[in-house]
């Protein structure tokens, strides 16, 4: 469930995925940095296997929007569309900013 | 049940991991590649896993590839295997179906549909090792009744007391020598054997001692016999018959002495046989090639018995011949 409140974006989350979710948010930010290096190198095959990697697990998590942001970067990827890839990264790094996870 | 789960992304490893073991599935095993993954299947996974849990997007070896060469590999070919993906096309789920999966899952996982998969996949795993070993055992079972009804059938040919075969053998397999005797027109010759005064032998020395004499000239008799074809059974009490495929009557004759000095030589102190002292045989010898003339198999076997009969009226310990001879 998602709600706006504050700016925040509540997620909640089942209790037992407390270990798991950190860690997780924390790999798509490094998925972030990562991106960015592959663009310089123009690897966009390895781009999409992250995005495919995000899309199927964003909403396992929880993160429904990771799973849309994944789906993006994907296709921009098979179509070596670095602007649009941006845009997405643009995307993930605002959502994990305001994301906040209530855990019941 | 073992789990194997075969993805390349870490975050999709400790999701499926973490699903499966809250609805209690204990035993998980993680891969990382589709190479590790058959690696460790090819070494004790194929004993601990009964499902696998496979990505289809990954670098290397895809899970679509990875799947076919599981499936073709006879070790591992009964564990099934689920892809569970984020390739959702119609020409995904054809590629894996091909490939032998058992079932396909897409990504992002929802809880209750994967498992609901998981646990129908897995039972009838379940029901197929159960059927699996039940065929096991019902294979086992066959072999040993077939051993056991070998075992009977030698059994029921044995004669229990000397250990040679048994008139029931005799009668069997000498009426199969007769028919393949007129098959091929070939000679066949009966030996009739009597042990002389045996009744004296056991009012003088008692049952037990007549019943090891019994085995002793039994032995004798069979170690007589060199060829393959020929036999010796217990015919009655103290009498035996020897069955000589392709021997005309000079050949049985010669056997019949053999057979005669073999028993005399053992020097079995008989007292209840004056004459020599020890124990001997009275042997008769008949001798035809079947389907030439109008002899019958029960012919031939009277035949000797009468021939062995002048050998005991001729003073025993020797051996008579037929005196009719057919085709000599």
């Amino acid at each position: 469930m998602t709600e706006d409140k504050n700016g925040k974006i509540i997620i909640h989350a089942d209790i037992d995925l407390e270990d798991l979710i950190p860690g997780f948010l924390k790999n798509r930010r490094k998925d972030i940095m990562e991106i960015e290096s592959l663009l310089a190198a123009d690897d966009y095959e390895t781009i999409q296997r992250l995005g495919h990697s995000m899309k199927g697990a964003g909403g396992g998590y929880g993160f429904d929007e990771i799973t849309d942001i994944g789906m993006h970067i994907e296709r921009a990827a098979k179509e070596n569309n670095a602007a649009e890839i941006r845009i997405q990264m643009g995307r993930l790094s605002s959502y994990l900013d305001c994301v906040e996870v209530v855990y019941d | 049940m073992g789990i194997l789960i075969v993805d390349d992304s870490a975050d999709a490893r400790l999701l499926i991991e973490f699903f499966l073991k809250k609805a209690g599935y204990g035993d998980i095993v993680l891969a990382k590649s589709a190479y590790k993954a058959i690696e460790y299947l090819d070494t004790d996974g194929a004993e601990e896993i009964d499902l696998i849990l496979m990505d289809i997007m990954m670098p290397d070896m895809d899970g679509i590839e990875a799947c076919r060469r599981i499936r073709k590999n006879t070790r591992l070919q009964d564990i099934p295997v689920i892809m569970v993906t984020a390739k959702a096309e119609e020409i995904d789920l054809k590629s894996a179906f091909d490939a032998g999966a058992a079932d396909y899952v897409t990504k992002p996982i929802k809880k209750i549909e994967f498992l609901t998969r998981i646990r129908s996949v897995l039972k009838l795993k379940h029901e197929t090792d159960k059927r699996k070993a039940r065929e096991c055992e019902l294979l086992e079972l066959t072999q040993k009744l077939d051993r056991a009804n070998q075992r009977l059938e030698y059994l029921s040919y044995m004669d229990e007391l000397t250990d040679i075969a048994n008139r029931r053998y005799f009668k069997e397999h000498f009426d199969q020598e007769w028919k393949r005797a007129v098959r091929h027109s070939r000679h066949l010759s009966l030996i009739m054997i009597d042990i002389d005064l045996f009744k004296n032998y056991n009012d003088t020395y008692g049952h037990k001692e007549g019943d090891a004499c019994l085995r002793t000239v039994a032995t004798a008799l069979k170690h007589t016999l060199k060829r393959s074809g020929d036999f010796v059974a217990r015919y009655g009490g103290e009498e035996f018959i020897a069955v000589l495929p392709d021997t005309d009557i000079t050949g049985a004759t010669v056997m019949a002495d053999l057979m005669r000095s073999g028993v005399s030589s053992l020097e079995i102190e008989h007292d209840g046989n004056p004459a020599v002292g020890k124990v001997t045989i009275s042997l008769g010898v008949a001798s035809t090639v079947p389907g030439s003339d109008k002899i019958t198999s029960e012919t031939l076997v009277i035949e000797a018995d009468r021939a062995m009969y002048m050998a005991k009226e001729g003073g025993r310990n020797r051996v008579e011949v037929q005196r009719q001879k057919a085709n000599a």
